[in-house]
């Protein structure tokens, strides 16, 4: 067994994953995006003998998921996979996956241009939430208030002259506790699950955005919906955000390239070992 | 070890244990370097890549 992890820029979480392996004895292999070189044509034997398994840990969304097809390409099992990690790295292609699963989400609007956002805006309501269809750590998530902030944003969105922010992904804001769930699943098992309490003068609640974690205890319920959530993008190892709404949970967003930081300062589980043991569970020892 | 700092000249320690792609900072400047060890141990430093819209988790 070699676990190959593949990333781009190396975070707490990937020197973590490789110290999990090395202590279950699963022979690690670092491939580090800077300085590989996949040959399409004639390199398909030596990329397969990189490793049994390899966990996708790029920063770079798009790094990730050419990495991933070139790995999927000469048989190797990628967590996540390249359609997992394609349906978590947009938006609406998430939503679209748990719409479909009937999972609950927010009310969810997508347009394409800033008179047909105006409308979906108004027909939502206000305050509502407007986030770029591909993009992490809360960057753009933007709150407008009234027509008027929903109006700027519209506008600076525009200017930025960015194809991908022009697609407009508009969605009902849920009235919620000052915090949100992240659950991290590693197959069909809720690894760990904690609450991101937003910061002062800020109302999103990414860690990366100064978010404080504080261990989670779900129901029975909120577990079935995570997991439903988990399934519907394909399964793997995940990161899932909800809400605690008037009605229950909502999921809205599932993370394919899931960081741990913040749940591993809370956290009583081995989060890193968890994820390299399901990694190594999918191939054969 | 310590690396000079292409920016100020500064020293910019690097773990003995760093993996290639390890982010690593001037303690004088802040300048982000990414380090890259190569086979025989050698270190090079290249400045970190800015954020990318596509980056995240």
């Amino acid at each position: 067994m070699r676990l190959g992890i593949a990333y781009d820029r190396l975070r707490y979480e990937e020197k973590e994953l490789f110290n999990a392996a090395q202590k279950s004895g699963y022979n690690p292999v670092m491939v580090y995006l800077g300085e590989l070189t996949v040959d399409l044509t004639e390199g398909q034997r030596k990329l397969k003998e990189t490793a049994s398994v390899v966990l996708q840990r790029c920063v770079s969304h798009v790094r990730g998921l050419h990495v991933a097809a070139a790995f999927e390409n000469v048989g190797v099992k990628t967590v996540n996979s390249y359609k997992v990690s394609s349906l978590c790295g947009d938006k609406m292609l998430t939503s679209l996956a748990l719409a479909k699963a009937k999972v609950p989400t927010p009310r969810t609007l997508v347009t394409f241009s800033p008179e047909q956002t105006l409308n979906a805006l108004d027909a939502l309501g206000y305050p509502a939430v407007i986030k770029p269809v591909v993009g992490s750590w809360g960057r753009l998530v933007t709150r407008v208030r009234d027509r008027e902030e929903a109006m700027s944003q519209i506008e600076a969105r525009e200017a930025a002259g960015d194809s991908m922010n022009q697609v407009y992904y508009v969605q009902e804001f849920i009235k919620r506790p000052e915090r949100d769930l992240r659950v991290i699943v590693a197959g069909d098992e809720i690894v760990a699950s904690i609450y991101r309490y937003q910061p002062g003068g800020d109302w999103r609640t990414n860690v990366a955005r100064g978010g404080r974690a504080e261990t989670a205890k779900l129901s029975g319920g909120e577990m079935e919906t995570i997991i439903r959530a988990a399934h519907a993008v394909g399964g793997g190892v995940l990161g899932v955000d909800a809400m605690e709404g008037p009605d229950g949970l909502v999921v809205h967003e599932v993370n394919g390239t899931v960081e741990f930081r913040g749940a591993a300062s809370v956290s009583d589980t081995n989060i890193p070992n968890k994820i390299v043991q399901y990694a190594a569970s999918l191939v054969k020892r | 070890m310590l690396v000079e700092c292409q920016q100020c000249g500064g020293e910019v320690a690097v773990p003995s244990d760093a993996i290639s792609g390890e982010i690593v900072s001037c303690k004088d400047c802040g300048s982000e370097y990414e380090a890259v060890i190569g086979s025989q141990g050698t270190i090079e430093l290249k400045s970190a890549e800015k954020v990318g819209e596509d980056w995240g988790e």
